[in-house]
């Protein structure tokens, strides 16, 4: 028999998983046949599989908690009670404020600066990255104040930040808000808002009053997967942060860019 | 709602996914909670592209990946000395594995692999539903899931696991 290369990873795993068209599998076989490595391998791996199996399956028999199956009770009860709630009522009001922020959202801000940022900046990205942290993990209270409250929550975050603070629609990249919060920063309260999409991602949105006065481009921050775009404007300094691909957090940042103008 | 009803059909397997990922019961739960209450919470939203069950598996590892940014558990990295001071038992190369240390290694896994493992071998998902649902490309799971199987050979002392060729394809280290 002449030499055949020695079976890989990948073959043995396609095989394994049995994926492969019958032709190949049984190339794959006959090349097997004077592997013995990749035989004790297969045999390895088959008596993994039947470990985890032996350990694991057996939850999936087991009574499901009370606390769990309450959560679908409720929701049940909700939906037979009243309708759900219609979404088109809140797109409304979204697309109220849509439209009055559109006014003066200008063009050539890509053009600014690239420069390092300066310390102010560094400092932003810096609370912005913390406060995503200390939050995106909070189980029972993520915000502060909810969505639902969506009015509260404007006034509430314009009166301690003092400037008009609205929370942007992210929906067109697929995220709701949550709510918000008041987390420190340099220069005294910020606003940060949470948003989630279907899948249980979250993102925020930092808002902090800026005393320089400077205008920046979009900077970018990374801090393992936590990613940031960040730039001020003005009196206020702006923070998208979140662990997405960093193309649809710059979607968002741009959207928050042009809705928060 | 129909919603409803598959939302509580997919309650064990993510139970069992959770509890091999956590180990702990009342932590796997808390996290099969968090995962349940984001899903009705989110429920209008649905749009129902795809199974409920694909959508619940998302949320969940998405919440665990969350949880493992803020306290990555010690003992989830394997240390380099652990690896090659792991006693040789090579003679029951035949034998049945023991629970108890499979059990262990699992959970001495990098998080990135023991999700591939765990995705494809307990829950039975094919590389192309495990990659779609941990969000990596079918080459970064195909290897990810090779290193792990290579990993635990090694961590319950059965070969060093290095046997066989790394394959040609891409997304291998």
């Amino acid at each position: 028999m002449p030499d055949r290369p020695a079976l890989t990873e990948t073959e043995l795993l396609d095989y394994a998983q049995d994926v492969l068209p019958p032709e190949d599998r049984a190339a794959l076989e006959a090349r097997l046949a004077e592997d013995p490595a990749a035989r004790a391998t297969l045999a390895e791996w088959q008596r993994q599989d039947g470990a985890i199996r032996a350990l694991y399956d057996p939850v999936a028999q087991e009574a499901v908690p009370d606390r769990l199956t309450d959560i679908l009770r409720r929701a049940a009860a909700e939906d037979a009670g009243a309708e759900p709630p219609r979404r088109s009522g809140r797109r409304g009001l979204i697309a109220a404020t849509l439209a009055a922020l559109a006014l003066g959202a200008g063009g050539g801000w890509l053009a600014r600066d690239l420069a390092t940022p300066s310390a102010a900046a560094q400092s932003l990205a810096a609370r912005a990255m913390g406060a995503y942290a200390t939050y995106v993990v909070e189980v029972a209270h993520p915000v502060e104040v909810p969505a639902s409250e969506a009015e509260h929550l404007t006034t509430w975050m314009s009166r301690r930040l003092g400037h008009e603070i609205r929370p942007p629609d992210f929906a067109a990249a697929g995220f709701s808000l949550m709510g918000g919060r008041i987390v420190p920063s340099d220069q005294g309260a910020a606003a940060l808002f949470m948003y989630d999409n279907a899948e249980g991602q979250r993102i925020t949105l930092y808002i902090a009053p800026q005393g320089a006065g400077q205008e920046t481009a979009f900077q970018f921050a990374q801090e393992g997967t936590t990613q940031s775009f960040f730039w001020m404007d003005r009196d206020l300094s702006y923070a998208v942060v979140g662990s997405v691909p960093r193309d649809l957090l710059r979607r968002i940042a741009l959207e928050a860019y042009d809705q928060l103008i | 709602m129909k919603v409803l009803v598959e939302i509580e059909a997919a309650i064990p397997a993510l139970r069992r996914y959770a509890r091999a990922l956590m180990r702990d019961r009342d932590r796997a739960d808390d996290l099969v909670q968090d995962c349940l209450e984001r899903a009705v919470a989110s429920r209008h939203l649905w749009r129902g592209d795809g199974p409920v069950q694909a959508w619940l598996f998302r949320i969940l590892i998405n919440r665990y990946r969350d949880l493992q940014r803020r306290s990555p558990l010690p003992g989830h990295l394997v240390a380099i000395e652990d690896l090659v001071s792991e006693p040789a038992q090579c003679g029951g190369q035949e034998g049945a594995l023991a629970l108890r240390e499979v059990h262990e290694a699992i959970a001495r896994l990098p998080v990135d692999q023991r999700e591939a493992l765990l995705i494809v071998a307990l829950e039975g998902r094919s590389f192309e539903e495990a990659a779609s649902l941990l969000d990596i490309p079918k080459g970064t799971l195909m290897s990810r899931l090779a290193r792990a199987r290579a990993t635990l050979r090694v961590l319950t002392g059965r070969g060093t696991g290095a046997e066989v060729v790394p394959g040609p394809s891409r997304g291998r280290r």
